[in-house]
């Protein structure tokens, strides 16, 4: 028997039913695919923030120097590591970090000073592009700071404005100098947002009295999508006697918020769906309410019970089908959209932030083969269950009780 | 300088004024009051000028500074630094509970925050705080004689100052020892609020100063890091002195 065709033609026969359920099931999938890119976009700018703006893949610190950052507790020789690790193909950059109290006008703040390898930095991470304000760094220009967004308000200061420094140096004398603010970055997170206080490394050795040694390095992996654990412990090697964590030990939660995306993605789209099952029921149902008899007859003349419920499921599938194309088109383009052209939410909020990690402003969906892929499968998945009552009930009609019917 | 001095020294030594006549107090209290005030006494006058020395070692650096201070009442301190030349003019107002910090490589000058103030005053064993609390010490503490005869051969008493409940006092309590002759301070024992030992300060080599026998080294030892200390040296004190309230101003701080 040639099921197919049969099932195509019993399809269109009420073309209006189905073109109601196949929109409703192409709508949700298309929703579905938003969401999901929307969510993806957002998590991955947030870890976007975390590791390439800040943490970098790997960190290595002098051992206690996280628990208790002081301003000794130095990597006795970042030269050696960082040939090594370099050696490795790894990108690496050595940093330098002090406190201190930054000051405008009648205006002060406690401060985080960062001394940046600005060549090196570029290679690890890309705060360098993140820029709100005004300009990065630059070596040229050694009494420059860039800062973060919050202090640049505490402070009141803009690109241009004066800042004075004071801290403690390593030699127990006064850090004090004069710098100009040549920029201010975007959103971060809360520890640069309100602290960050960078300058070239070479100007930080000066004002803080520090020759030698770096307080961390900075690592990245050139091809993101290896294996971060073996990574770690590459790169742990390279630097014995020191602790090496990856962004994802240093920044647990991060971590974990991201692991749940998926989950979190399938528990929207299965409430989501469950409604959309609802009406798929509801249509299968009175299409094989309406067709009682002519299933009686269809089974009179020998078709098999498995056969008429193959029928059904092919006639939901055929609509289900249709509405993927629908909802694929439609979701993808609209997500594609917004990945090119963020959701403006600066009027809203300024940025919120998660985990200490800041969140543009501006929304940007990001489509992934999963955030396609999680929504289509779920939308055969959530059919193939609905379907099941009507094509049972139809499978299971008695011939000479559905040719008298009514 | 004196007020660092003060702070350090007489924080905590002074009595309440004599507004309140105890007619509660027992004559003990009452005693220890009056020998506290002539410890307060020692140091107060109603203004100063000095010239000291300050040694600082820690585990990552030692440090030698030469400052000269002024200080009139109990709120108007002004310390500069005379040496090292790296560091030379940078100087520290405290006016009220306001303390300032002018910065000579920069020419500009900063209020610290409050943020700021446990911090390390010149990269020594005092805090900013230090400086600042010490006009309020007077109305923190109830004192009481918990020794008094002979201790290593010498005569002293010893008073425990308990910060009253409702003072704004980082310490549990703090332990002083003076001589009986004369009531020249020898150590102060700070005490976290835990009890634990926080800090020591110990008073030596007295010799004449500004008319009379006065100990002119202290040494702060912080309890944590025994191998670590500020050592203040009096080089010069002149007391009662006149100065001009407007002195302690900000044009002054950066006047040299």
């Amino acid at each position: 028997m040639k099921i197919l065709p049969i099932a195509t033609r019993n399809v269109f026969r009420n073309w209006r039913r189905t073109l109601v359920t196949t929109l409703a099931m192409g709508f949700a999938g298309f929703i579905m695919i938003l969401f999901a890119s929307l969510t993806q976009g957002l998590l991955q700018a947030g870890e976007r923030n975390a590791v390439a703006m800040d943490l970098g893949d790997i960190q290595i610190h002098a051992p206690g120097y996280r628990d208790d950052p002081d301003l000794y507790t130095l990597i006795p020789n970042p030269e050696e590591i960082l040939k090594r690790i370099r050696g490795m193909g790894f990108h690496a950059t050595e940093r330098l970090y002090g406190f201190g109290l930054a000051a405008a006008g009648s205006a002060s703040a406690g401060v985080q000073v960062r001394g940046i390898n600005i060549s090196t930095e570029r290679t690890v991470t890309e705060i360098n592009n993140h820029v709100m304000e005004g300009a990065w760094l630059d070596d040229n220009d050694p009494k420059a700071v860039v800062i973060g967004r919050k202090l640049a308000r505490t402070l009141g200061v803009r690109p241009g404005s004066e800042v004075v420094f004071v801290g403690q140096a390593a030699d127990g004398s006064m850090a004090n100098d004069l710098f100009r603010v040549r920029g201010i970055l975007k959103s971060v997170g809360e520890e640069i947002d309100r602290a960050g206080f960078f300058m070239i490394e070479r100007e930080f050795r000066d004002l803080m009295v520090l020759p030698e040694g770096a307080h961390e390095i900075a690592v990245m992996r050139p091809d993101r999508s290896s294996d971060l654990e073996a990574a770690t412990k590459q790169v742990a090697a390279a630097a014995p006697g020191m602790e090496t964590m990856n962004w994802r030990q240093l920044k647990p939660i991060i971590a974990r918020i991201l692991d749940l995306a998926d989950a979190q993605i399938i528990i929207m789209v299965v409430i989501t769906y469950v409604a959309m099952a609802m009406v798929i029921l509801n249509a299968m149902l009175m299409s094989v309410f309406e067709r009682i008899r002519e299933l009686g007859i269809m089974k009179a003349i020998g078709v098999a019970p498995w056969q008429v419920m193959l029928m059904i499921y092919l006639e939901t599938m055929v609509q289900a089908l249709m509405a993927s194309v629908i909802a694929v088109s439609s979701g993808w383009a609209l997500s594609h959209y917004f990945q090119g052209n963020g959701i403006d939410l600066s009027s809203i909020s300024s940025g919120g932030s998660f985990a200490g990690v800041a969140l543009d402003p501006v929304w940007r969906a990001y489509v992934t083969t999963k955030a396609v892929l999680i929504p289509i499968v779920f939308l055969f998945i959530m059919t193939i269950l609905a379907v099941l009552y009507p094509a049972v009930k139809a499978a299971l009609i008695q011939p000479v009780k559905a040719i008298h019917h009514r | 300088m004196s007020r660092i001095f003060l702070v350090i020294l007489c924080l905590f030594l002074i009595c309440q004024s004599n507004s309140s006549p105890g007619q509660e107090d027992d004559s003990a209290r009452k005693r220890a009051r009056e020998i506290l005030r002539q410890v307060d006494d020692l140091w107060r006058g109603s203004s100063s000028h000095s010239i000291f020395t300050m040694h600082i070692k820690t585990a990552h650096y030692t440090r030698d500074m030469r400052l000269e201070g002024w200080s009139k009442g109990k709120d108007k301190t002004l310390v500069r630094i005379l040496l090292p030349l790296k560091d030379k003019d940078t100087a520290t107002l405290k006016s009220g509970n306001n303390v300032f910090t002018y910065l000579p490589r920069t020419d500009r000058t900063i209020r610290l925050t409050s943020g700021m103030m446990m911090s390390s005053w010149m990269g020594s064993h005092f805090t900013n705080d230090d400086l600042v609390k010490e006009s309020r010490m007077e109305d923190d503490y109830d004192p009481t004689i918990s020794f008094e005869g002979k201790r290593d051969g010498r005569d002293i008493i010893e008073f425990t100052l308990i910060p009253k409940p409702d003072a704004a006092v980082v310490w549990g309590k703090v332990v002083a020892v003076v001589l009986s002759d004369g009531y020249l301070p020898l150590k102060f024992t700070y005490y976290d609020e835990d009890m634990n030992i926080a800090r020591t300060i110990t008073f030596n080599k007295i010799e004449m100063l500004a008319g009379r026998l006065r100990p002119t080294v202290m040494r702060v030892v912080p309890a944590d890091k025994p191998d670590e200390y500020t050592e203040l040296v009096y080089e010069e004190l002149e007391l009662n002195i006149p100065i001009k309230d407007d002195f302690f101003s900000l044009a002054s701080l950066k006047r040299r």
